[in-house]
């Protein structure tokens, strides 16, 4: 499978009298985009406001970033969600680099959103905070869920994915600065100096925990928590093929975003020929009772080993229950004989003296650690929020609170912040960007 | 100038061998045996010297500490040191007693150094700084060196003091860190990989620590005469949650009486839901007592298949909760329940 991705550069985005693309600059027709962000008649309000790396904005309540994208044959750039379904993976698209939309709640935010600083001490939390962003800024009358905790957000969500789509035909008819070619000999037709190679598979593990539909990630737009681990072609997950969900706690999220760029697959590609054989993903995913762990676990070791692989690199995308999910699988998979890589964030308290994964195992011997969700990190005000700051506080935020005895509530009234890492937008990054670890103090 | 003190023990205070172990504590002002050499390696000056004996510390624990703890209240110091204690179990188990009671009083940073095959080493890292140390006194010099040195940077307010990079035994804190050359988690997973693959070594950045597993409890003979407490980590409150329990990382519980109830009436009823952020919340708001089943007991209780319910049931929520909070919560429920005749408990997750 052969996927080509034609980059172009933003360096900076304004608004202007047509949406166009020329030499770095993005250029949006507010009005026009506004009108594609409002086919859905439950968004009540929308906006869209810059925030660029350096300035002194904060943004939350986010919900979602997205990679604009143009798919040349005029497919759906997220298909199952924003158009019919249809195989992706192969073929060309087009992407703006280098910027995000990020869907922000006008006023509501809800357990899995998260925060950004675009500048000071919070922006190393968040891999957002380099990028240029387009907040979409809105609010919508799904009224069942306005005061719940766990919010779908889907009108929002599904609003950026569509306002995404809708930037990246800006480039449609342009010749992008760079190309990028993603492509993999089926796995029994490579050559024998490939084959001789260790073969290696990505384990992926994205948040599928909700039993009602809606909340979880979506492959195809099929929800993950109804699937059984499949094997997919790594073009696949960075062509649009999996939409991020709404539920975990936000420093352990993958956005959209993170899988359109998804740094452990383009790792893997780079390696591949040269040192490992990268047979591809085998896309699993993270369960709620222990039969569909273990059920799960069995179906990725099974694939792995009818294909098999030498190696694994395992990934999960959340902490906690979770992670009883992803050490079954570490554990089967080392069962298997395919020597394994767990990547992860850990919970080990404020202190850091709590078990940092809920469950152990002497299998899970070599894992990459990307950060601690309960860190706590106090912050100065910014000069502009966009969304609601009090959100973080108000709303159930995974790392906001309302209260607390010793340190007061996490939104003070000068603007200042004091909150968990587990909200800051997919600050963990185990998808592979991660600049963090851990270490014993 | 910022002020030290260093326990010994009456051996390297020249009091005594054996013979002197019973040796009452005693703080004496100035510098006595290695307190010299501390003195000497220390950017900070050590003001007074604490001794007591080996045995009087092993028979007198509690003695010892408040006699101890006595003499340092009106003290004024910035760090504390004890030992190097080398090899003597008796002595790194003194030097961690009063080392960790230090640090738990008075909330100054507590130095010591052992050999690791001192016991002293597994039963205090965690509360204090141990390094490693050498097997006799014949290394006196180096381990001061490590104790005094490391000292010297948190004096200095030096970073970032990780276990790895300082050489102090591991104590199970783990914190964030940014690497400083920035590396990506995909890089650093790919060359483990190789390395795991390629038969290597290779070095995890998550080391499995020794799991804390609860010993199983011997089953109840008789459940006709025992009382039953439920609890649970699902959430499940009065709808006005009037502890203001967290929904998520959660340091607060609650107990909430049953007496009279049948089953737990439930969230449209103005009576009880959850708060659990870590689940869907429909089928335990729409019937609570699928989280906290007062109802199936009830029905066990009225058979006489279990002697009685207990008044109370007690909730939390564990999403997110750190297992050191939950002990501690776990260790306070407890409390009342065996104050109020509690023979056992059904703990119900999510």
């Amino acid at each position: 499978m052969r996927l080509e991705i034609g980059n172009f550069p933003v360096e900076d985005i304004a608004f202007g009298e047509e949406t166009s693309y020329n030499d770095g600059l993005l250029t949006i027709n507010k009005e026009e985009a506004l009108e594609v962000v409002k086919e859905d008649e439950h968004i009540t309000e929308a906006d869209l406001v810059i925030a660029r790396p350096g300035e002194k904005k904060r943004i939350v309540p986010v919900k979602e970033a997205i990679e604009p994208r143009y798919r040349v044959n005029g497919g759906a750039t997220f298909p199952g969600v924003t158009g019919k379904v249809e195989s992706v993976g192969e073929g060309r698209a087009l992407a703006l680099k280098g910027c995000s939309v990020l869907a922000v709640g006008k006023h509501w935010g809800s357990f899995g959103d998260g925060l950004i600083d675009m500048s000071g001490e919070g922006a190393k939390y968040t891999y957002f905070s380099k990028l240029v962003n387009v907040c979409l800024v809105a609010d919508t009358d799904e009224e069942f869920e306005r005061h719940e905790q766990q919010k779908k957000n889907h009108a929002i969500r599904w609003a950026a994915h569509r306002l995404a789509e809708y930037l990246g035909k800006a480039v449609k008819d342009l010749e992008p600065k760079e190309e990028e070619v993603l492509e993999l000999e089926p796995i029994t037709k490579r050559p024998q100096e490939v084959n001789d190679l260790p073969s290696v598979v990505y384990v992926m593990q994205p948040q599928s925990q909700m039993e009602e539909l809606g909340y979880n990630d979506l492959v195809y737009g099929w929800d993950a928590n109804r699937m059984l681990p499949t094997l997919m072609h790594p073009n696949e997950v960075l062509d649009g093929a999996v939409i991020s969900g709404s539920f975990m706690p936000c420093s352990s999220k993958w956005s959209t975003y993170d899988f359109q760029n998804c740094p452990t697959i383009k790792r893997l590609y780079e390696e591949h020929g040269k040192t490992l054989n990268f047979l591809g993903v085998i896309m699993s995913n993270l369960n709620v009772a222990m039969d569909q762990k273990e059920r799960a676990a069995m179906f990725v070791q099974q694939i792995a080993k009818s294909l098999g692989a030498d190696a694994a690199i395992l990934a999960e995308e959340g902490y906690g229950n979770p992670d009883a999910d992803f050490i079954a699988c570490f554990a089967a998979l080392e069962d298997a004989g395919v020597k394994t890589v767990g990547m992860t964030n850990e919970c080990t308290g404020r202190d850091g003296q709590s078990q940092p994964l809920v469950t152990l195992d002497e299998r899970a011997d070599a894992i990459v650690s990307c950060g601690n969700v309960s860190t706590l990190i106090e912050l100065p005000p910014m000069e502009t929020v966009i969304g609601e700051l009090e959100a973080l506080a108000r709303d159930g935020l995974s790392g906001g609170w309302a209260d607390d005895e010793k340190l007061g509530p996490s939104v003070k009234e000068d603007g200042s912040i004091i909150m968990e890492n587990n909200s800051m937008f997919c600050g963990d990054q185990v998808l592979g960007w991660s600049p963090k670890t851990m270490k014993e103090f | 100038m910022k002020k030290a003190i260093l326990y010994i023990n009456q051996f390297f205070a020249g009091i005594g061998g054996e013979e002197e172990a019973d040796h009452q504590p005693e703080i004496r002002e100035g510098l006595v045996g290695p307190a010299m050499l501390l003195n000497q390696l220390s950017d900070a000056e050590v003001t007074d010297t604490i001794i007591c004996g080996d045995n009087f510390m092993g028979s007198n624990e509690e003695e010892a500490v408040e006699k101890i703890l006595g003499f340092l209240e009106d003290k004024e110091f910035d760090i504390f040191f004890a030992g190097p204690a080398f090899q003597a179990g008796r002595y790194g188990n003194a030097c961690g007693v009063i080392g960790k009671a230090v640090k738990e009083e008075f909330d100054v940073p507590v130095i010591s150094s052992m050999n690791e095959e001192n016991p002293g080493v597994d039963m205090f890292k965690k509360d204090i700084y141990i390094f490693p140390g050498g097997k006799s006194a014949a290394k006196m010099k180096d381990d001061m060196a490590k104790m005094a040195e490391f000292g010297n940077k948190i004096l200095n307010g030096e970073g970032p003091l990780t276990a790895e990079e300082e050489g102090f035994f591991v104590r199970g804190i783990r914190h964030q860190v940014w690497l400083e050359d920035s590396k990506p988690a995909a890089d650093r997973a790919i060359e483990m990989l190789l390395k795991k693959v390629n038969g290597e070594e290779f070095k995890s950045e998550l080391p499995m620590p020794k799991i804390d597993r609860v010993p199983i409890a011997e089953p109840i003979k008789d459940l006709s005469e025992t009382t039953i407490a439920l609890a649970t980590s699902g959430g499940i409150v009065p709808v006005d949650n009037p502890d203001k329990i967290q929904s998520a990382s959660a340091t607060r519980w609650g107990r909430y009486s049953v007496e009279g109830l049948d089953n737990l009436p439930n969230r449209e009823a103005g009576e009880f839901k959850t708060i659990h952020a870590g689940y869907d919340p429909a089928a335990a708001d729409a019937n609570p007592d699928r989280v906290v089943p007062l109802d199936a007991l009830r029905a066990y209780e009225e058979e006489g298949r279990i002697g009685k319910v207990h008044e109370y049931f007690y909730t939390t929520v564990g999403t997110g909760t750190t297992e050191a909070e939950a002990a501690r919560m776990g260790q306070e429920m407890v409390e009342y329940m065996k104050d109020e005749g509690v023979d056992a408990v059904i703990l119900t997750s999510t």
